[in-house]
């Protein structure tokens, strides 16, 4: 097969996979913040700020997705530029990136 | 490749006609990706062997390497959500080709499709998290830190809510708009310019299908892990 070397999925195949996933994000949780916002208001009837807050809200997680995301294939790059010793056990990484979004 | 144009000739229009079903095109091509993959399992399923060849060796280097992909990125547990992501990956691959073919259109090209196969991701990561950690599950919405839970909870929630909906959009989008390239090309250069397209979008159904895999493996990861 064309895209699996080795056994494996190709490494071209990966590249592209995680370099496509990172700009819908932003978009999308933004919009999500918005329809919740303005669904909010609707019911609630507090005509702009709901709308406001959570616009705000969806573009705050839009950006710490991509931050995560980033910091995501940071590790993995790093963990192939280190050698074989990526694998299930590095969890523990992951405790660092989630201080942002305040 | 008739990428949703208002008259499109293709076969599952005429096979609607001759049915009466009055279902939409996409229902048929979905369908079709069903028949081509179950017969492909009964076929092999029949005569498996040890030393595989020929259509056996093809599913064993795709789903062989997707499960070591997995394993590698959630762990051991992976093995027990591999099912659901082998069988995602290959349906949204044969749907994907099935566009290529002339006279059909892929099944993907259609929000339908795609957001029904988001949501059931969703409800199956969640799933999958509420079954191994029972209520404990909402400290994966929480953060680490004890003061800023409230406001994470909002935020992870909103993330949560556009992930079903980033996945529908981007298989959507590149599907629909490759199909489209397909039939405009083929309009301004019959067969000369549909060719080499056909390359290139060969690669970009794969690396489409492999995303919406790949993703659902981060999502089962992140509901399969400790919370921080």
């Amino acid at each position: 097969m064309f895209f699996f070397k080795r056994d494996k999925p190709s490494e071209a195949l990966e590249l592209f996979g995680n370099v496509a996933t990172i700009g819908m994000q932003l978009v999308v949780a933004t919009f999500i913040g918005l329809a919740i916002g303005y669904y909010l208001d609707e019911w609630l009837g507090t005509k702009p700020w709901m709308l406001i807050i959570f616009l705000l809200l969806g573009i705050v997680t839009g950006f710490r997705d991509v931050y995560r995301e980033a910091m995501r294939l940071q590790r993995g790059a790093d963990a192939q530029s280190s050698g074989p010793a990526c694998g299930p056990g590095r969890d523990d990484a992951r405790g660092g990136s989630d201080r942002q979004g305040k | 490749m008739s990428a949703g144009l208002p008259h499109p000739l293709t076969y599952s229009v005429i096979l609607d006609e001759s049915l009466g079903l009055h279902l939409p095109p996409h229902v048929y091509y979905m369908w079709l990706a069903m028949i081509i993959l179950f017969t492909c399992g009964f076929i092999l399923r029949g005569r498996l062997q040890l030393v595989p060849g020929g259509l056996q060796n093809v599913f064993e280097t795709i789903f062989g390497g997707l499960e070591d992909f997995v394993v590698l990125n959630i762990g051991e547990e992976g093995r027990k959500v591999f099912p659901f992501l082998g069988a995602m990956f290959i349906f949204i691959l044969v749907m994907n080709y099935i566009g290529l073919i002339p006279g059909c259109d892929a099944a993907t090209a259609n929000v339908n499709t795609n957001a029904a196969m988001a949501i059931t991701v969703f409800v199956y990561y969640n799933y999958i998290g509420i079954k191994k950690w029972g209520f404990g599950y909402i400290k994966h919405f929480m953060g680490p830190v004890v003061f800023l839970a409230p406001l994470m909870l909002v935020l992870e929630l909103v993330s949560h809510i556009a992930r079903p909906l980033s996945l529908t959009l981007r298989l959507f989008g590149n599907i629909r708009g490759e199909e489209i390239v397909l039939v405009l090309l083929f309009v301004l250069a019959p067969v000369l310019g549909t060719i080499p397209m056909y390359f290139l979008f060969i690669l970009g159904k794969t690396i489409q299908a492999f995303i919406f895999f790949m993703l659902t493996m981060i999502y089962l990861k992140g509901s399969l892990e400790h919370a921080h």
